[in-house]
């Protein structure tokens, strides 16, 4: 744009440039009248606020002049100018001054001289273009003076006095009447003789109504010497004007030909503008075009490039002036920003709106324009009807002209070119003049105008002024490419200017940029503007303006100073908003605000954390850390002098949280429901089929709904997981949990983090009221900031915004100890984190003893008023009652404790043991009776003898059960005496075991260890009454030793028929002497690992039991049968556990240790009877009635007969149970016995027998007799024995159960312990399945003796 | 001969920024920066009538030391290239030609499958080629 060629140089040693750039300037300031409006005195600057923008307001007057045509006027109020300006008045004359208004306050007669010499001094200094000056003084109160009622002065209508030449105004006599009550001012107070102007005195409070009249009046004489100014200038003859010159040009011309034609024509162009820029501000805005055109023209053909220019920048202006009205609206704004300057904010002028779009712009601008000039003009109309109305005989031009207002009328002026056509203001859009320019020609005139311009160097002010104008004008026509251009040339006029004023003419960029809505620019701008501020050589940084700047600038690179925005939007250029802040910071440290300072630096470690490189960040953390050392920063929202708010920065990420576990209490503090509701699970724990999305959903959603309850008054905990960011260590102090709803006491922590290191914390605190708690996150205080660390500000790490924990009453604790020792090892029982403390106890099998529990209530307020106790361990449920117990009842009534007391109660223990060998009942059956008879024989023997025969158990045992043979067979590689007893098939103790005897046999006689919780729900206080308790537990560790046991066992009967003997080995399994007391009278001593052999007297059990047990079975097997159709148990099953709890409830052994006082009982509980033990321990269901030649026989008893002899035999036989036996089978065999174990059964030489040997009896009906009568022939003689056995024969009975006594000698011994005169009826069958074969013997044989006759 | 390429990307992120002086590096990154409001201004101005869309946007403006050129592709991925004002024997054509190469660059790099749009560019290949076209000996 610039001009190709070098500049013209003129004359550089005069340099009448102007001084200062006006910056505000716009186009159409070209139609404005220049008057200066200057405060003088002291400054109170404040009280005389309202007259400055009273006397802004008018800014315009409608003036009629002589052709009838009402023409706007319109005034440009300055502060300030410079003189030298108006030696431009002659290039452009709106650049000349041409009135001054001065208002001052005063207090006495020495201030208002002052005021009055200031005035004439101004007066003086632009005398050469002053044409009129006026002075506004505020005096002091009435009541200062004269009056004593303030209140009546409030009310007072401002004494208005003119001194002066022309306006002794008479018409407002009301108003005198009132000045004069009070006094007047000018009265009191006179002005120096050497003050001409004319002034106005007002009271200080009262700003009359009729300033803006006076000052409108004022702004009217303005106009009317400008007219007569434009008028003679339009009436100079062409040939005699002279040169008007620029002020540079003054040397050019020199000694040049001025009457050249050439020159001629120059100083005709040049007039010619002067008129039309005088006709522009007189308001004839078609005779200005004109002349503009005409001058343009002129001057262009002689080259005139400075004058084209101007020219050209004329037509802009005066096309701006009709197609933009409303940038005078926009002009007036500005001026009043300008004049608040005296402000100290150092942030007043911030972006204040941004170009939202084109339609907005193009719709407000006028809105707001129409809303303020309407108000003003009206204001203004009144005053100056009223005015006008008044004075109407001052000026006799103004009279004749109160008709023509709206019309527009063409007059000749006395101008000879052009006529005028006025416009009025609500007209122009309707008819413009012909030759206006086209706003889309505006630019390249201007443009044209710059280039003119900068051709000379000397008029760089000109052009930069120009080139603002332009871009102005272009912001009007929303075209922000040419703004552009036309700013950045800007930036090329090569002007010598203060350092000031180039930060000046970069904020004038800034502003313009940002009205475009070009932020980046405009930030640019501002940045460079800042930098300037505080460039190096610059005598005065100023900090608190480049302060002002930069974060002006923050807009422009996407910056905001909520750091939680910035992240929000993640945009910009990192880099720039890096560099940036960090200038910011340096500026506030300068300024030294360390607060400010310190905040920046967090806000740009946690904006642009991720946008730095390692080391910058650490660097950067450094730099905070010092400068946090001089101010710590903390989350609260600063506040800057201008009422900017910085909002609180804070360090989220430094340390890095990677993990948030919100904690449970421990489990024994952890409230429980006291009742459980019932889960109605259904029959299905698990289903991958969900049903209905919504319900998975729900569960998503409520993420930050802890499941668990924290306690009142209970500290609870939360667990980090922090990592440090940093190469260094890191102090973090002051850690606490931020919370919401209920108070929440939070417990400080402190913690050093390794660098990159994952270290958990864990925050502690203590809900202080019940109800929802909300943990927001943490605050931390970190490189001397505190920070407050919410989880919703934390990125990338998918937290929920908080987690919300329920918080319950507070409930009481307790403690608990018992008198035992505590246990080494921990308890791996369910819920293993319930127990509070543990007790370890050694037993003998059998063996009791009791534990002392005391319970201590931990809470100082609270009372335990509810107790419940119970027990868990590893043992089946029945072991456990028996090994277990506590008299609840006593602890129950020893509730509530009180807080900070005890309560005691004892806890019974029994070492509930096994005692007795299993029989697997499997192999029995399996076996059959002789499989069974040969195992009891052989158990026996065997164990008499144990040294030599454990090889043949094995082969025993293992060969029906393969499942068993493994157990078995390790225990046979384990050869020695001292393991036989653990080789036996015995029944192992372990109480769980007893029930699968099968794969326990290996279980040796160690020690067995029974694990027990004993558990404690408890409560109290208000959590009591919401249903909340607490559980703990008590953890039991129990060894039990072995003591005794019984390795076999056999039933024998006994003398009388009600009883029989148990015969049992039993075995001492302690390492002591032990002393056994099998009945009520009878002890028996065993060594250490000795055994014994027992027999106990046991009552038989009674047929009632049977028939029980039988009815019982039968319907038990009737609904099986009917339900699932499966195994039926047998009926001998539940007859065996029958005489097996019989004997068990009827058998004690309390055994002794001797030499200690450990003793205890064992029980023959889970004693296995085969089936024909089970015979022997019923009451049979047949009794035999034999008598042998008419004698009863008793049992051992001798009968003798003779050879030859007939002997007569009876049997009888009754039916003793409840049923009716069938298809019984009576046998009658002869045999001699050798006693050498050979029976010789084949006796046909030596007895004979009349009568069937064999009988059958197909039923025998309750209570019914059977007899059997036979005779008996012995041929030789001999001792014979009969063996009489009766057998039920089933119809398909397949398998025949014997059971002989065994004839083991060792056996006979105790056979003949037992005098067994009754057992006539060894053979009892009882019950009396059709299916199986039963046979009753009559025990022990009958033997007879025969002798020679 | 080029001070100063850089990409930016479709939401006036830098995308990828070489200079030939380090130490001026931010500097020219600020005048980048500032060069992105004309350079939406004039994509605003194209928007009428994409079939003559001049993909080359001509110099954005100018300062004491240096010119700003610039070029948008269609997918709104923008190239600047500041250049020396002094020197003036570089014509506008040579810019043109330096932006073709640049967007042929760009075009390859992108082809990248590893590359998701939006990302910052820094492949090496691309870079070498970049700093050659920026030294003016392509």
């Amino acid at each position: 744009m610039r001009a190709a060629g070098g500049l013209v140089q003129s004359n550089a040693s005069v340099e009448p440039v102007m001084s200062r750039l006006d910056y505000e300037q716009n186009a159409l300031h070209h139609s404005c009248l220049l008057v200066l409006l200057r405060g003088v005195g002291p400054s109170r600057a404040r009280i005389l606020q309202r007259a400055f923008e009273k006397v802004r307001r008018v800014n315009n007057i409608k003036v009629t002049d002589s052709s009838g045509t009402v023409r706007t006027v319109y005034f440009r109020f300055i502060h300030d100018h410079p003189v030298e300006h108006n030696d431009w008045g002659d290039f452009q004359t709106h650049r000349r001054l041409l009135g001054l208004i001065t208002i001052g306050k005063f207090e006495n007669q020495t201030e208002l001289n002052e005021l009055c010499r200031h005035h004439e001094s101004l007066k003086v200094r632009y005398g050469s273009t002053l044409y009129e000056s006026r002075a506004i003084f505020f005096g002091p109160d009435a009541h200062s003076t004269s009056n004593a009622n303030p209140n009546a002065i409030g009310d007072a209508q401002p004494a208005l006095q003119t001194i002066g030449e022309n306006d002794a105004n008479t018409d407002l006599t009301g108003k005198e009447k009132m000045a004069q009550i009070h006094g007047r001012l000018q009265d009191e107070f006179t002005t120096p003789s050497n003050f001409k102007s004319q002034a106005f005195f007002y009271r200080e409070q009262d700003i009359g109504m009729d300033l803006e009249a006076r000052v409108a009046d004022f702004l009217n004489a303005l106009f009317w010497v400008l007219e007569s100014r434009r008028l003679e200038r339009s009436r100079e003859k062409a040939d005699k004007v002279s040169l008007l010159l620029a002020p540079f040009e003054k040397r050019d011309f020199v000694g040049l030909d001025m009457e050249s034609r050439n020159n001629r024509k120059r100083c005709v162009g040049r007039v010619m503008k002067n008129l039309a820029d005088l006709s522009l501000q007189a308001g004839l805005l078609d005779d200005a075009l004109s002349l503009y055109h005409n001058a343009n023209e002129t001057l262009r053909s002689v080259g005139d490039s400075l004058w084209v220019g101007a020219c050209e920048e004329g037509l802009c202006a005066a096309s701006a002036v009709l197609l933009y009205p409303q940038m005078r609206e926009t002009e007036t704004f500005h001026r009043n920003a300008s004049l608040q300057e005296t402000g100290s904010s150092p942030l007043r002028n911030m972006p204040e709106k941004w170009r939202t779009s084109d339609a907005t712009k193009k719709i407000n601008a006028p809105a707001v324009s129409t809303g303020t000039t309407t108000a003003a003009s009206a204001n203004y109309a009144d005053a100056f009807n009223s005015h006008s109305s008044s004075c109407s005989s001052v000026s006799s031009i103004l009279t004749n002209n109160s008709s023509s207002s709206g019309t527009p009328t063409t007059s000749t002026s006395s101008s000879s070119t052009s006529t005028i056509s006025v416009a009025p203001h609500s007209q122009r859009n309707g008819e413009l003049p012909g030759n206006i320019i086209k706003p889309e020609d505006i630019t390249n005139y201007y443009r044209k105008a710059i280039i003119n311009y900068s051709k000379y160097r000397h008029a760089a002010t000109i052009e930069t002024e120009a080139a603002l104008k332009a871009s102005r004008v272009c912001i009007e026509q929303n075209r922000p490419l040419d703004v552009a251009m036309f700013l950045q040339n800007i930036l090329y006029i090569n002007l010598s200017m203060s350092e000031s004023d180039r930060v000046k003419r970069f904020e004038v960029i800034t502003e313009l940029y940002q009205q475009i809505g070009y932020q980046r620019k405009a930030a640019f701008f501002q940045r460079l503007a800042a930098l300037k501020h505080v460039q190096q050589g610059t005598q005065t940084p100023d900090w608190t303006q480049s302060y002002r700047l930069m974060l002006g600038s923050f807009t422009g690179y996407l910056l905001s100073l909520d750091p939680l925005e910035v992240l929000e939007n993640a945009a910009g250029w990192p880099a720039l908003q890096i560099d940036l802040v960090q200038s910011l910071i340096s500026a506030a440290r300068r300024l030294g605000y360390s607060a400010l300072a310190t905040r920046h630096m967090t806000f740009l470690l946690q904006t642009q954390w991720d946008n730095m490189s390692a080391a910058e960040q650490s660097e950067m953390a450094v730099q905070l850390q010092n400068l946090s050392a001089q101010c710590e920063g903390s989350p609260v929202p600063l506040v800057l002098d201008n009422g900017t708010v910085i909002p609180p920065a804070n360090l989220t990420d430094l340390p890095y949280l990677t993990q948030l576990a919100v904690r449970d209490l421990p489990a024994h503090l952890r409230p429980q429901r006291i009742k459980i509701a019932k889960a109605d699970s259904g029959p299905f724990l698990f289903t991958p089929i969900h049903f209905n999305s919504v319900d998975r959903r729900d569960k998503k959603k409520d993420k930050s709904k802890i499941d668990f309850l924290w306690v009142q008054n209970d500290i609870c905990e939360v667990c980090l997981t922090l990592r440090n960011p940093l190469p260094f260590e890191l102090a973090v102090t002051d850690m606490r949990l931020l919370t919401n709803g209920v108070v929440f006491e939070s417990l400080p922590q402190t913690v050093v983090l390794k660098p990159h290191v994952l270290t958990q914390v864990s925050l502690h605190g203590k809900p202080i009221e019940t109800g929802q708690l909300d943990l927001q996150g943490y605050s931390t205080h970190t490189l001397g900031i505190k920070s407050n660390c919410r989880l919703k500000h934390m990125r990338g790490r998918y937290f929920p915004p908080n987690y919300v924990v329920d918080v319950i009453p507070a409930l009481p604790s307790i403690t608990i100890k018992t008198s035992l020792p505590q246990s080494a090892s921990f308890s791996n029982m369910n819920s293993a984190d319930l127990v509070v403390t543990s007790a370890s106890l050694t037993l003998y099998n059998g063996e009791s003893s009791s534990c002392i529990i005391t319970i201590r209530n931990e809470s100082n307020t609270l009372p335990v008023e509810h107790l419940e106790v119970n027990i868990n361990s590893n043992v089946e449920q029945e072991t456990q009652k028996k090994m277990f117990r506590i008299d609840e009842q006593a602890l129950l009534a020893q509730l509530p404790v009180p807080p900070l007391s005890t309560i005691e109660f004892e806890l019974l223990i029994y070492a509930d043991a096994d005692f007795v060998c299993p029989i697997p009942t499997d192999l029995i059956n399996s076996f059959g009776p002789g499989a069974s008879q040969e195992y009891g024989t052989s158990s026996l023997s065997q164990y008499s003898n144990v040294t030599g025969q454990s090889a043949s158990l094995p082969l025993r045992v293992s060969s029906p059960q393969h499942r068993r043979q493994d157990n078995i067979s390790v225990h046979s590689k384990v050869s020695g005496t001292q393991h036989l007893i653990s080789t036996l098939p015995l029944h192992p103790d372990g109480p769980g075991a007893s029930f699968n005897s099968g794969s326990n046999v290996h279980s040796a006689q160690n020690s067995q260890h029974v694990e027990a919780q004993l558990r404690f729900k408890y409560s109290g206080g208000q959590a009591l009454v919401e249903g909340f308790c607490r559980q703990c537990a008590v953890s039991f560790n129990l060894e039990l030793l072995p003591s005794t046991l019984i390795t076999s066992w056999d039933v024998l009967p006994a003398e009388i028929p009600s009883q029989f003997y148990l015969v049992l080995d039993i075995s001492n399994l302690t390492a002591q002497e032990m002393s056994l007391n099998y009945t009520d009278n009878k002890n028996i001593l065993i060594e250490a690992n000795e055994s014994c052999r027992v027999p106990i007297p046991v009552d038989r059990c009674s047929l009632e039991q049977i028939c029980d047990a039988r009815a019982a079975e039968v319907a038990e097997n009737l609904e099986r049968e009917l339900c699932f159709r499966t195994q039926i148990l047998s009926f001998s099953d539940a007859l065996s556990k029958l005489c097996s709890t019989h004997i068990a409830d009827r058998v004690k052994i309390n055994w002794l240790l001797t030499g200690t006082d450990i003793k205890g009982i064992a029980s023959l509980r889970g004693i296995f009877l085969s089936h024909s033990m089970v015979n022997l321990t019923t009451i049979a269901p047949l009794q035999w009635g034999i008598s042998f030649q008419d004698t009863v026989v008793q049992p051992h008893s001798e009968l003798i007969c003779t050879i030859g002899q007939s002997a007569k035999l009876t049997i009888n036989l009754t039916n003793q149970s409840l049923h009716p036996l069938k298809n019984l089978v009576l046998t009658i065999k002869f045999y001699q016995d050798y006693l050498n174990g050979i029976e010789n059964y084949n006796l046909e030489t030596r007895v004979a027998i009349s009568g069937p040997n064999r009988i059958t009896i197909p039923i025998l009906e309750k209570y019914e007799q059977s007899q059997h009568n036979c005779s008996v022939i012995f041929f030789t003689p001999g001792r014979f024995k009969a063996s009489v056995e009766c057998a039920t024969r089933p119809q398909k009975s397949s398998s025949i159960l014997t059971r002989s006594c065994p004839e083991a000698p060792n056996l006979s011994q105790l056979e003949k312990k037992s005098s067994s005169p009754a057992n006539s009826n060894t053979i009892s069958a009882s019950g009396l399945d059709e299916h199986q074969a039963h046979i009753w013997k009559f025990i022990p044989p009958i033997e007879v003796t025969v002798v020679e006759p | 001969m080029a001070f100063c390429i850089a990409v930016i990307g479709k939401d006036n992120a830098p995308l990828y920024l070489a200079t030939s002086d380090v130490e001026r590096e931010l500097d020219l990154q600020y005048h980048v920066h500032a060069a992105l409001d004309v350079v939406e201004e004039k994509c605003l101005i194209g928007k009428g009538a994409p079939e003559s869309k001049e993909l080359y946007l001509g110099q954005l403006f100018s300062t004491e030391n240096h010119k700003i050129y610039g070029f948008v592709t269609n997918s709104k991925i923008k190239f600047i290239v500041v250049i020396d004002s002094s020197n003036i024997a570089l014509r506008e054509n040579e810019v043109r030609a330096i932006f073709r190469n640049l967007h042929m660059l760009y075009t390859d790099a992108v082809c990248n499958p590893f590359y998701i749009p939006g990302e910052q560019l820094t492949f090496k290949k691309f870079d070498r080629a970049v700093q050659k076209l920026m030294s003016g000996n392509v």
